[in-house]
């Protein structure tokens, strides 16, 4: 490696650092000096700093993907500790566990070899999931996606998108090709999309539908070959939606405040117009960081974080975000394309897809360019669940490209 | 197969969804974002009252009118006169947001612009000195006396706002109207109305002033008439007030009796372009900025006929004006034929007493030349002495107006009356306005204006 392509992640990661000093700095004058505003600050840039010398260190492929997962933790935490101090606390608290969650998938994933013939293992462990969620789950926010294990929450719909995106790569990847109970693997697949979903209808998670249809819409479209198949499920899909909103109250409400929000400001049209209020207020540069009032948005600490962003740094910090979220999507597809293995190009597209949907869908949501269905953005928004599964899935890509980057010495997927 | 060329595609894709978020969210900061940020629902129009005591409001003596009384973290807005000035200062709530001077002089009232030297302590906003003179207010609301209509008492020469009432009214106070909102908007007879300067009202015969300024113009003031009580042509017939017939009369005795008849000829002849010209000199259908929201006079045809022509010269068809403009019409008479900008706020200043704005008068409108406004006062002041207006003579002191009772969709005609003195100096101009009131101008609108004119005189 190079001189100059040492410099190259060197400055990024310099600027990282700057932002970071500079935006826990500010907030700590402007939050009446409060201390643990500058303790949160420097836990996070510890964590970083350590992290990156292991990927630097350990020659784990990209080096950027991570730079800008933890620019986008930087504004994140900073917004929740502006928001309420606890959030940041414990926010950073997840970012630890989700940083050795990150290293221990890469060890993991780099290591095993047969991750592509364990399509039952990923249908069944996420079946399991879902049931154990109808049964033990609790209600939070009008949906039932919560289980609680000795005073410890989490989020099972966020780790089955993860295996999820492992059982389409099982069968798009062409490892998977014996039929099951007679059945050709391309329908037990589709079977068991609509299966997920169908466990996500029952638990009114509109946002996770989307983010899992999504990804199997574009699946079917890069490895099927022909339209009919993508043009079928489309087309079902579209007759679906139109009878889930002529019959289901919540579906109407969602598009009644998508489409007037201004006419119930004070019931349905609450949360988007709340939202629209922040980002409003903020206009181009923002109110300045400290300076907003976050917290007449409901839920801003995790899905309408985006607005708090926006009211505090302006519309040009929303787009600066959107267009972090933009470049990693581009290294991961740059990886996804560069992947010799199947498997890891399959795995790596699904994954890739799940960040850029998710941003789209509560982005969209939050600015009321769609109907809103609540999702959390990566690692901006507040939640365990949400940052250790997003951690764990940049760990998957970056064992990907650690292997790109290392050439065959890697791990390939062994193929019959 | 190889996958990538597709992977590709969907990267494209993936591009023009995010592209598509940053375009929204420009679209809406450019377009949209200052419509919604002003919305009374946005509770961060609020954060500046926690650290600013907004400003007071005087009439031109000093009066308090409104004010801001601090009580920790409270703000309560006070308005000591009552419903007194709910049509011309306004309401101020949290709820409903704000309305008339509160809200367009928001920023002056919450003292913007002011460099904020140190933080969490109360600053004081600007406060404003009306041109209103808060006594001759009170007693044009009591002489108003419940009915529904609008008084409204101009200075002609600089176009300052003397009296301006509304009614009916209601409590501006925000725990009032946080309490009865519902019921304040429900009634019928619509108490959110700021009827003297968005009640949009056929003028009637008020509107002679116009017609008679347009004969003179082309000439026409020395014609006489053959007046037997009724105006028919081309199958328009208008009655004269009461079927009276006057039988041959010139224009100044056609003016002060009030002839539809003369009018409505004269308004025939000219033609639609001369009356259309007419109004548009005296302001109908153009818009003047005000302190306060303000609806515009209009004339509404697609195209005019002679007859229309013949209607709107007595302030009929489809003609329509508010109370504040008409009591324009009858300044710019007695301003010598110059129509001034009205105005309500007379000085912004600090709490400390430093002015730091007054407002200079200025003409609006070139509405006719001084010949003409004083052939038109000669007119007036004629309906005054022997005409439909005796009842507003006042001893020693020279009135001059012009009564109207104009006819609209009920049976109950409005009742009017336009007027000012002392003619030799006006110092007054009144418009008077009672809706639905059945009655006609001279004995019902007249005695009201010439009390507000005596008391006012007087002082």
């Amino acid at each position: 490696m190079g001189k100059f392509k040492g410099l190259n992640y060197r400055r990024p990661a310099y600027l990282l650092m700057l932002m970071n000093m500079f935006g826990f700095g500010l907030l700590f004058v402007a939050n009446s000096y409060n201390p643990n505003i500058l303790y949160v600050g420097a836990g996070l840039l510890g964590l970083f700093i350590l992290m990156y010398t292991i990927i630097v260190l350990c020659r784990m492929g990209d080096k950027f993907i991570m730079l800008m997962a933890c620019m986008l933790i930087t504004i994140g935490v900073l917004l929740l500790c502006r928001i309420k101090i606890d959030y940041g606390i414990r926010q950073i608290m997840w970012v630890a566990i989700g940083g050795a969650a990150f290293f221990t998938v890469y060890v993991v994933y780099y290591n095993i070899r047969f991750w592509n013939r364990m399509w039952f293992l990923y249908l069944a462990l996420g079946t399991g999931l879902f049931l154990a969620t109808l049964l033990f789950g609790k209600v939070v926010n009008g949906s039932k996606n919560w289980i609680s294990l000795g005073g410890f929450s989490f989020q099972p719909a966020e780790i089955t998108k993860i295996l999820f995106i492992m059982f389409l790569a099982c069968y798009y990847s062409g490892s998977w090709n014996k039929p099951f109970l007679r059945l050709k693997p391309k329908w037990v697949t589709m079977l068991g999309t609509y299966l997920f979903i169908g466990f996500l209808v029952l638990q009114r998670d509109w946002g996770t539908i989307l983010v899992l249809f999504a990804i199997y819409i574009f699946m079917i479209y890069v490895y099927e070959k022909g339209y009919g198949f993508l043009a079928g499920n489309v087309g079902v899909a579209a007759i679906v939606a139109l009878l889930g909103y002529k019959f289901l109250y919540h579906i109407q409400v969602r598009v009644s405040a998508w489409l007037d929000p201004w006419s119930d400001i004070a019931d349905k049209g609450y949360q988007i117009t709340q939202s629209l209020f922040a980002i409003a207020s903020g206009g181009y540069f923002g109110r300045g960081l400290g300076n907003g009032s976050p917290n007449y948005i409901p839920e801003v600490h995790s899905d309408f974080i985006f607005a708090a962003v926006c009211e505090e740094m302006g519309v040009f910090g929303g787009a600066a975000i959107i267009i972090l979220f933009f470049l990693i999507a581009y290294r991961c597809f740059k990886i996804s394309i560069t992947a010799q293995d199947p498997f890891d190009k399959a795995v790596c597209l699904g994954l890739t897809l799940m960040f850029a949907v998710q941003t789209f869908i509560i982005v969209g949501g939050v600015i009321k360019m769609i109907p809103l269905t609540g999702i959390t953005l990566p690692f901006v928004s507040y939640g365990g669940t949400s940052i250790v599964v997003n951690f764990a899935s940049l760990g998957i890509i970056q064992a990907i490209s650690a292997k790109e980057e290392r050439g065959t010495g890697g791990a390939g997927h062994e193929s019959k | 197969m190889n996958p990538n060329k597709k992977i590709i595609r969907v990267l494209v894709v993936v591009c023009v969804m995010f592209l598509s978020l940053v375009t929204y969210l420009l679209y809406f900061n450019m377009f949209e974002a200052e419509e919604v940020a002003t919305n009374p629902y946005n509770k961060r129009q609020w954060e500046d009252e926690k650290f600013v005591k907004r400003g007071t409001i005087y009439d031109r003596d000093g009066v308090v009118l409104a004010e801001t009384e601090v009580s920790g973290d409270e703000r309560i807005r006070k308005y000591p006169q009552g419903r007194l000035y709910s049509h011309v200062i306004g309401y101020c709530s949290k709820v409903y947001g704000k309305s008339q001077l509160e809200m367009k002089y928001d920023k002056e009232l919450l003292g913007q612009g002011d460099i904020a030297i140190s933080f969490n302590e109360l600053r004081s906003g600007y406060d404003l000195t009306l041109t209103i003179d808060n006594d001759l207010q009170q007693y044009a609301y009591d002489q108003l006396n419940g009915r529904e209509g609008a008084v409204v008492a101009l200075e002609p020469t600089t176009g300052k706002v003397l009296a301006m009432v509304s009614y009916p009214d209601f409590d501006p106070s925000a725990e009032s109207l946080e309490k009865n909102w519902n019921a304040i908007v429900e009634r019928e007879d619509s108490p959110l109305l700021a009827r003297a300067t968005q009640g949009l009202y056929p003028p009637g015969s008020t509107y002679k002033i116009a017609t008679a300024a347009a004969a003179y113009e082309t000439g026409r003031i020395t014609e006489t008439f053959q007046d037997n009580g009724k105006f028919e042509r081309d199958g328009l017939s208008v009655d004269n007030y009461g079927q009276a017939a006057y039988g041959e009369i010139d224009l100044k005795r056609a003016f002060e009796v009030s002839s539809n008849y003369a009018f409505c000829t004269l308004g025939y002849e000219m033609g639609p372009e001369k009356v259309l010209e007419e109004a548009e000199r005296f302001g109908v259908g153009k818009e003047f900025g005000f302190d306060i929201p303000v609806e515009k006079s209009e004339i509404q045809y697609k195209k005019m006929t002679a007859q229309d022509a013949a209607l709107v010269s007595i302030g009929q068809g489809q003609l329509l004006m508010t109370p504040l403009h008409v009591a324009m019409m009858g300044a710019a008479v007695a301003n010598g034929g110059k129509m001034m900008q009205p105005y309500l706020v007379d000085t912004i200043s600090t709490a400390s007493g430093l002015t730091l704005s007054e407002t200079k008068p200025a003409v609006l409108y070139d509405v006719m030349d001084a010949g003409c406004a004083e052939y038109l006062d000669t007119l007036m002041q004629g309906v005054v002495a022997n005409g439909t207006g005796k009842s507003c003579q006042i001893s020693g002191i020279t009135v001059a107006g012009k009564t109207g009772t104009a006819e609209n969709e009920t049976d109950q005609d409005h009742a009017w009356f336009v007027g000012y003195a002392p003619a030799e100096n006006p110092q007054i101009a009144v418009a008077v306005l009672l809706e639905y009131d059945g009655g006609a101008g001279g004995t019902n609108a007249g005695p009201i204006a010439r009390n507000v004119i005596r008391k006012y005189l007087q002082k």
